[in-house]
């Protein structure tokens, strides 16, 4: 069977994530959580929101990975939570970001076959106007890159896009 | 070497908001057993020209959770065909949905942007259904009649390129 063209590849710095879990409606916590976030000036890179069938709620939120001893910090404060809802964290993934010619779904289809069968795991997925994005180990990501090489029909002489810059922003505003 | 650059925003610049109405939202769980077949079953062609506009999916429970919205008649035709390949016993079926999306100059580099839009949409009680926000991109999909009051709200939040 012919390989499926994509565009390019590009990859994250090493992230954290956070999952928030509860019973309640979610859309005044992730405000809540949103604002705290933004207080303390830490950059969401990957954030899905789901209500679910059957009542339960689901919040899954990344970040740089240098920033998560001061998220897990928010998390745990008393009052930014319900007591009804629980959080589980992750450390050192990273996000694989698949630029697509056609089919998202095509897309990832072959992803969820060929990383289940070399047993990389997917922690999240979003997709974007021109993309879609995969969370998994960040110690997996080279295995997860090479299969995707062999799985997929990439432009001539591309190699993935890592980043090279890290963009922050000081917590100190200097005026003249 | 270390650069350091300061900008402020008085309002977030973004490019515009984009709206989709007409569409419907299809969601199941897949255990973690499951996903290598459920891969292949999207993989094996009969999908290939199946155009979704937001796909988000969560890990929980050992396996993870799928949203799919698409346009109407792709949706129900979707949500048939995989109900019964993969026999699927619990899943929920939503129509009609709307999505509104938006990308900005700075998103990605920046803070305060999810604060921004969940915040104004939850002060004017617009419920959120599903959400997700990756690659300098925010996607909202919410009820198809609370589209036109969502980029108002948004509009008011963000400053819009004209």
């Amino acid at each position: 069977m012919e390989r499926l063209k994509i565009g390019g590849l590009k990859l994250s710095v090493v992230l954290c994530q956070f999952e928030l879990k509860g019973p309640d409606p979610p859309q005044k916590i992730v405000s809540t959580v949103s604002k705290a976030l933004a207080a303390e000036k830490i950059n969401i890179e990957f954030l899905t929101y789901h209500s679910r069938k059957g009542g339960d709620y689901q919040i899954s939120i990344c970040v740089n990975q240098d920033k998560f001893y001061s998220t897990s910090n928010i998390f745990q404060k008393k009052g930014y939570l319900p007591e009804s809802w629980e959080v589980s964290s992750r450390e050192k993934i990273g996000m694989v970001t698949i630029f697509p010619y056609h089919s998202a779904l095509a897309i990832l289809g072959v992803i969820m076959a060929t990383w289940g069968e070399n047993s990389i795991p997917v922690y999240g997925i979003a997709t974007s106007l021109s993309a879609i994005s995969f969370l998994t180990d960040f110690q997996a990501i080279d295995k997860a890159v090479e299969i995707i090489q062999s799985s997929f029909q990439l432009p001539d002489n591309h190699a993935p896009l890592k980043p090279e810059l890290h963009y922050y922003q000081s917590t100190v505003s200097k005026k003249d | 070497m270390e650069t350091i650059a300061v900008y402020w925003e008085s309002r977030i610049k973004t490019y515009g908001f984009n709206k989709v109405d007409n569409l419907s939202l299809f969601e199941f769980f897949c255990p973690a057993t499951k996903t290598t077949e459920l891969g292949k079953v999207l993989s094996n062609g009969n999908f290939q020209d199946t155009k979704t506009k937001f796909i988000v999916a969560q890990e929980s429970n050992n396996g993870i959770s799928l949203v799919f919205c698409l346009p109407e008649k792709e949706g129900r035709d979707f949500h048939i065909s995989l109900k019964k390949i993969l026999s699927l016993k619990s899943y929920r079926y939503l129509y009609p949905v709307g999505v509104i999306f938006f990308h900005g100059p700075h998103f990605g580099d920046r803070y305060g942007i999810a604060d921004a839009a969940f915040s104004s949409l939850f002060e004017a009680g617009i419920k959120i259904i599903s959400s997700g926000c990756s690659s300098a991109s925010v996607f909202l999909v919410i009820a198809e009649d609370d589209l036109s009051r969502a980029e108002e709200v948004l509009g008011k939040a963000f400053d819009s390129a004209q």
